[in-house]
């Protein structure tokens, strides 16, 4: 067995029996047996990533197993902010009550699902082929909705709702694109489903793209592109906030990997520009359909919902130019991305119990009544609006000009007016939420703000290292094998 | 699958765009998924097959039982009214069902039949979670999407992965289970499973 192939068993085996571990211990433990696991399963993960990352050359590919860079980067993703998500759920759970369950089995829940829909999570960028992809893809449905509407209130069991119905639906329509693939490849068994062979569909051009359509669409459904994204804005909402953290940081890029493995894999079939032209019109109507929202006063967890749509939008863009430039912009995207959002979640449970108001309005003046909170929820957004020097602006530039590099002016040209239309509307809320007029009324002392603190100092290190790199990155070799995809 | 085999599929799924109560509707899915194991049982011929076959069938039995159970627990104090007629609903789904026959290509199933009747039925379940209200339908609209799938798998030319197919079959039940929790407590928040109270979320 292989580095790569233990550690990916072990990735996938501690969390899995933690989550068991979990659901059966006696009440007094399960609290810290989650706590305990969450560091260890978190650097299996950043372990594995530099196995990927190590070797970029010979990545490990098996009928059922894929450890390559861009599965790797996504596991770091997954595996660091999973780790912080667990480690910052007590102070959820302690300021805030009730349960889609009963009382006493409130914790026991939470934390048994929140590691099956890790482990889950984890093992989608390592899914050997696309039929094990969709299955993974689909017990992470079951999964966080169950969390979604973890509180039990009439929103959140709304948001369950919607979430689930639409994306179970879109992902049947999915599973239908992949047995219309599994139909033209010459091979049976679970062989005809790896995505080595998808490239080998022999039914036609018009049946390998109509087949790569319903993919996409599917997968679309879950990733939260326009116009399959309605169930995003009220899931990320309305979730827990470590959950909603999870949800916009690793389970859409996760989905959005196995859409760019499934591209690259179909290319040959249905065409390289065609494959790529869908991706690019999936991120632009994401950018048309997000951007009005940037623009207005929102919840905080609900404006973060609508930065997701856009980031998503923009990442779609990158793997549909497809150049060095913009694969360079996808991997900083990709991890300051993760990082900004999942700190913005993370402040929203001190957000909360500092103004409790904030869960149905638009945060104003938060760093004067709490300057460590406004720090939080300014770095945050500052990152996401695709402020200088922040990493994001970053991204984008690299995105935009790989898009001119792929001779696609016209949606490079049109991305940059809708990035510039977000970046004003954000840039405004920014404003507004850090130092804008305070909002009357007592401010509570906010708990977990000690966490979001520590967090804070760290993602601002993270972001600037992030910023730094990215512009160098374009000539790397990890971008090269990025761009090549499997062997 | 036979031709007759494959519209009996297509008639059973138009009827749960349409019949008015629940338990019907669960029969029908119920009957389908029967037939879909009628017919892989008939045309089994490795273990692998038998397997499958058999893991069809609990599926729908399994599914029939838990959303059965759910029918009995969650009775509507009144009907739920209908938002579009039963009527307008047939028509909507032949109308998307001829529309997407159109315009998918050859599959490469073993017959058109089959395709047509796998298109069908993606379309009805589409056309069931759209239009019905009552968020049990909706689930049987996504199980309805299902069972078009299986038949799919059932007439793939070449053998497909037992595996997968055990692994289709259990997720599917793991989404059933998480919409019947939900169901149940919707009904509870809200005192009825009609989804045209879920509209608060609303931007």
């Amino acid at each position: 067995m292989t580095n790569a192939q233990a550690l990916s068993a072990a990735l996938i085996a501690v969390p899995a029996l933690t989550a068991c571990v979990v659901a059966l211990a006696p009440g007094r433990v399960v609290r810290r047996a989650a706590l305990a696991v969450a560091v260890p399963t978190g650097a299996v993960a950043v372990a594995l990533a530099g196995v990927a990352l190590h070797d970029l050359d010979h990545p490990t590919v098996g009928t059922w197993l894929v450890v390559d860079p861009a599965g790797g980067l996504l596991v770091a993703v997954i595996g660091v902010v999973g780790l912080v998500s667990v480690l910052v759920s007590p102070a959820y759970l302690d300021s805030s009550q009730g349960a889609v369950v009963r009382e006493e089995r409130r914790e026991r829940t939470y934390f048994a699902v929140l590691y099956a829909f890790w482990t889950v999570l984890l093992a989608v960028p390592l899914a050997g082929n696309v039929g094990a992809a969709w299955l993974l893809i689909e017990a992470t449905t079951a999964a966080s909705a169950l969390l979604v509407g973890f509180s039990g209130k009439g929103r959140a069991l709304e948001a369950a709702w919607k979430y689930l119905v639409l994306t179970s639906l879109g992902l049947g329509v999915a599973l239908l694109g992949i047995a219309l693939l599994s139909a033209g490849v010459p091979r049976s068994g679970v062989g005809a489903l790896s995505w080595q062979a998808l490239a080998t569909v022999s039914s036609g051009r018009d049946t390998a793209l109509v087949a790569y359509l319903l993919l996409l669409v599917g997968l679309a459904a879950k990733i939260g592109w326009a116009p399959v994204h309605n169930w995003l804005p009220d899931a990320h909402c309305e979730a827990p906030a470590p959950v909603s953290a999870l949800l916009s940081a690793a389970l859409l890029p996760a989905v959005l990997l196995v859409a760019w493995r499934s591209q690259l894999a179909l290319a040959p079939a249905v065409g390289l520009r065609t494959t790529q032209t869908v991706l690019v019109g999936f991120g632009l109507a994401s950018l048309v359909v997000a951007v009005p929202f940037l623009w207005r006063p929102m919840a905080w967890k609900r404006l973060l919902a609508y930065s997701s749509l856009e980031h998503m939008g923009v990442l779609a863009l990158g793997i549909g130019f497809a150049t060095p430039l913009a694969i360079a912009g996808v991997v900083v995207h990709l991890g300051a991305h993760a990082v900004a959002k999942a700190l913005g979640f993370y402040a929203a449970t001190p957000l909360l119990a500092h103004d409790p108001r904030a869960a149905g309005h638009a945060v104003t003046g938060i760093g004067r009544t709490e300057p460590r909170l406004g720090a939080a929820v300014g770095l945050s957004l500052g990152t996401l609006a695709g402020l200088p020097p922040f990493p994001l602006f970053v991204s984008e530039v690299l995105v935009l000009a790989g898009g001119f590099q792929a001779d696609r002016p016209w949606a490079a040209a049109i991305a940059t007016v809708l990035l510039a239309l977000g970046f004003l509307g954000l840039a405004h809320t920014l404003i507004e939420t850090t130092v804008g007029k305070r909002r009357s009324g007592r401010a509570v002392a906010a708990a977990g703000l000690r966490g979001v603190t520590l967090l804070t100092a760290g993602s601002a290190v993270v972001l600037l290292a992030l910023a730094a790199v990215g512009p160098w990155l374009s000539r790397t070799d990890l971008v090269d094998a990025l761009i090549r995809g499997l062997p | 699958m036979s031709g007759t085999a494959a519209w009996l599929l297509v008639a059973l799924g138009l009827l749960v765009v349409t019949v008015r109560r629940r338990s019907v509707a669960v029969g029908v899915v119920t009957t389908q998924a029967l037939i879909l194991f009628g017919s892989a049982l008939s045309h089994a011929t490795t273990g692998a097959d038998v397997v499958a076959a058999v893991a069809l069938a609990v599926r729908g039995v399994g599914l029939a039982v838990v959303v059965l159970w759910l029918v009995a627990r969650t009775r509507e104090s009144r009907a739920v009214r209908a938002s579009v007629a039963p009527l307008a609903r047939a028509g909507l789904a032949v109308a998307l069902a001829l529309l997407l026959t159109w315009l998918v290509p050859r599959i490469g199933l073993d017959s058109r039949t089959d395709e047509r009747a796998v298109i069908a039925l993606v379309a009805f379940g589409l056309v069931a979670v759209a239009t019905r209200r009552p968020t049990l339908f909706q689930i049987l609209g996504i199980v309805l999407v299902e069972n078009g799938l299986a038949l799919a798998a059932l007439s793939l030319p070449r053998a497909s992965s037992l595996a997968i197919e055990l692994g289709v079959v259990f997720d599917l039940g793991l989404v059933v289970l998480a919409a019947a929790v939900f169901h149940d407590r919707i009904f509870a928040e809200f005192g009825s499973g009609d989804s045209a109270s879920l509209r608060s979320l609303r931007d």
